[in-house]
């Protein structure tokens, strides 16, 4: 059974198209929602919270038609959005026990409640402090504690990861992650990090421009595109793109490297009739990342692009495994 | 050697466990609401900061009252009148003024300037249940100060009197008008001092804002019946929000109004009063379920 599912979505802003007849299927498990900023993925969150309406189209969550019964849908889902919107002079077992009722406990119950999960989710004796004290990571945290406390069966988490150091960040991919594996509630994460959807997620649902590109299990996505290679080629300039796309090579920048689907016999051809340097040449994996810029090219637009992962805190400190 | 019988220690298991005791409806999420509100206007479970203006009115509203009851208890009837309920009451007025200028504010302004209705509109809350629970509360904590220490006022006069039952027969009219003066003070100034709040995400300028209004209006009234020449003046006397209220306390205490004030000379009785009220009221209630049905999460 569907944990949730869209048909034909539209969310118009005045003049921006926010979705566009998007159809989704998320299946259980935990399910990366991919895009860059302004692709519709917070959108998507609310109409499948009803918090807004779609223009068109109908949303179905947990067996209930969003728009028919949106607070039984919210009942049984926990949301962590993005951005501030804690208290700040409130202790955060008070706030999650408040939350708590909100979903229906009594106080007694809502208290204890809120006292595991806080401790669930790595906020211990902190609770007793006043949110507006606490870290980014730690009010993270909280947001998480409070979209569990209620215990929901699906879990739906706007940019959970925004604003973490390395070591809050890879904390909390651990949180998702127990979430799915201990906890056996379903995920749906929005985000623009590939790394972290790689990290947490079986599925993934890529959106852009208010458009679902692909959406299927990781490998499945990801291997919708060639393997390839990454180059440098002379300076990687505007002349060396148009020199190896004349070759009859698909080629885009990534990062320090130009990214090359095709033969690389027909690279060397190129590197040697015009005498330029090649300095680097290593074949490229399919990635989600590779397979997102291939389509959000496809779709066409100058667009922001989604970042591959920030470093893992060893990374950040330089330390090997 | 002695033997072990029971168990050095326990060992508990902190695992995630999914919640399978009872989930309460509407009403609950309602209370929760307003419990919450209550103790925020009070500054309980917050800094002792927070807690000085409220504490601070109460202290005002009982002080004397206990006061005088205490003297009672001590030195019998012989410690004389104290003021008129309606006396006391026109007191409390201002204070509770000042007590719903700034609870409303503290209800309804945080959740919005720090976004909490992102989390609270994703339960299955409903705008209507967050405006009865945020009334509710303001309304809990207004009538504290409305009701409670003439009430009390009332039952020490009486248990102190020479013949309690003899104090209660004849002063049972008081009490009723105690009750009806309170409620209307309270859901007056309750649901002007949200609708107030409901108009900015900023405690101070919601405040500063409905104070401004009272106080203003008042002078502006008695500046315009006492300097301008037109006809129908005495009509400005409903200008007068910040003195509604008292004006009506005392037509119902049959206080009378104060000789040459703006009152006195208008030539309204307290039902005209009253019929102002409520209609600020309405349109008070009516901006306040416009602003909060509207609130975006």
């Amino acid at each position: 059974m569907l944990v949730a599912e869209v048909e034909g979505l539209s969310k118009r802003y005045g003049t921006v198209q926010a979705l566009d007849r998007v159809d989704v299927a998320i299946e259980p498990g935990c399910t990366g929602l991919v895009g860059s900023n302004g692709a519709g993925k917070s959108t998507l969150i609310k109409l499948l919270l009803g918090l807004l309406a779609p223009d068109q189209g109908r949303a179905n969550v947990l067996g209930h038609d969003v728009a028919a019964d949106p607070l039984a849908v919210r009942a049984r889902v926990g949301y962590l959005p993005e951005g501030a919107c804690l208290p700040t002079d409130v202790t955060a077992a008070d706030f999650v026990a408040f939350m708590a009722q909100l979903g229906g406990l009594p106080p007694r119950p809502a208290r204890e409640r809120a006292a595991e999960v806080c401790y669930q989710v790595g906020l211990d004796e902190e609770r007793y402090r006043a949110i507006g004290g606490f870290s980014t990571g730690m009010q993270q945290r909280v947001k998480l504690a409070v979209a569990l406390v209620h215990d929901p069966r699906l879990l739906l988490l706007d940019e959970p990861t925004d604003g973490m150091d390395p070591q809050g960040r890879e904390d909390m991919l651990d949180l998702i992650a127990r979430v799915r594996g201990e906890l056996g509630i379903d995920v749906l994460v929005s985000t623009h990090l590939l790394g972290d959807v790689e990290r947490v997620c079986d599925r993934v649902v890529m959106v852009h421009g208010g458009h679902v590109l692909a959406q299927g299990s990781i490998a499945e996505v990801a291997g919708t595109t060639e393997p390839g290679f990454g180059i440098q080629l002379a300076g990687n300039g505007p002349e060396v793109l148009a020199a190896l796309a004349a070759a009859g090579l698909e080629v885009r920048p990534s990062g320090d490297d130009l990214l090359v689907q095709g033969s690389s016999d027909l690279v060397r051809d190129v590197a040697a009739e015009r005498g330029w340097p090649l300095r680097r040449m290593v074949p490229r994996a399919p990635s989600l990342e590779e397979t997102f810029l291939r389509l959000q090219a496809a779709q066409g637009g100058p667009v922001p692009p989604v970042q591959p992962a920030p470093p893992t805190p060893e990374a950040a400190w330089g330390v090997r495994r | 050697m002695s033997e072990l019988s029971s168990p050095a220690g326990t060992i508990y298991d902190r695992g995630y466990r999914h919640y399978e005791g009872p989930r309460e409806g509407r009403g609950r999420r309602v209370r929760a609401i307003a419990a919450a509100g209550v103790r925020r206007v009070l500054g309980l479970k917050r800094n002792w900061k927070t807690k000085v203006v409220p504490f601070a009115l109460l202290v005002l509203a009982f002080g004397p009252v206990f006061a005088f009851i205490g003297a009672r208890v001590l030195v019998g009837e012989a410690v004389g009148e104290f003021l008129g309920y309606g006396r006391y009451l026109r007191i409390v007025a201002g204070l509770l003024l000042l007590f719903a200028a700034t609870a409303g504010p503290e209800l309804l302004c945080p959740d919005r300037r720090q976004n909490v209705l992102a989390l609270i509109f994703t339960r299955p809350v409903t705008r209507a249940d967050y405006l009865v629970a945020k009334l509710a509360a303001l309304l809990a904590v207004v009538g504290l100060i409305a009701l409670v220490p003439l009430v009390v006022l009332f039952i020490g006069n009486t248990l102190t009197a020479d013949s309690a039952a003899t104090y209660l027969r004849q002063n049972l009219d008081d009490l009723g008008r105690i009750l009806v003066a309170g409620t209307v003070l309270t859901v007056f100034y309750s649901v002007v001092a949200l609708a107030a709040a409901s108009l900015t995400d900023r405690r101070a300028v919601a405040t500063a804002g409905l104070l401004g209004v009272f106080l203003g209006t008042s002078a502006l009234a008695n500046i315009l019946f006492f300097t301008a020449r037109f006809e129908g003046r005495r009509w400005v006397a409903f200008l007068s929000l910040g003195s509604l209220p008292g004006r009506f306390v005392d037509w119902l205490f049959g206080e009378g109004f104060d000789p040459g004030t703006l009152a006195d000379q208008a030539g309204f009785t307290g039902p005209g009063y009253l019929v102002a009220m409520a209609a600020v009221a309405a349109v008070a209630g009516a901006v306040l379920t416009w602003r909060v049905l509207r609130l975006r999460a």
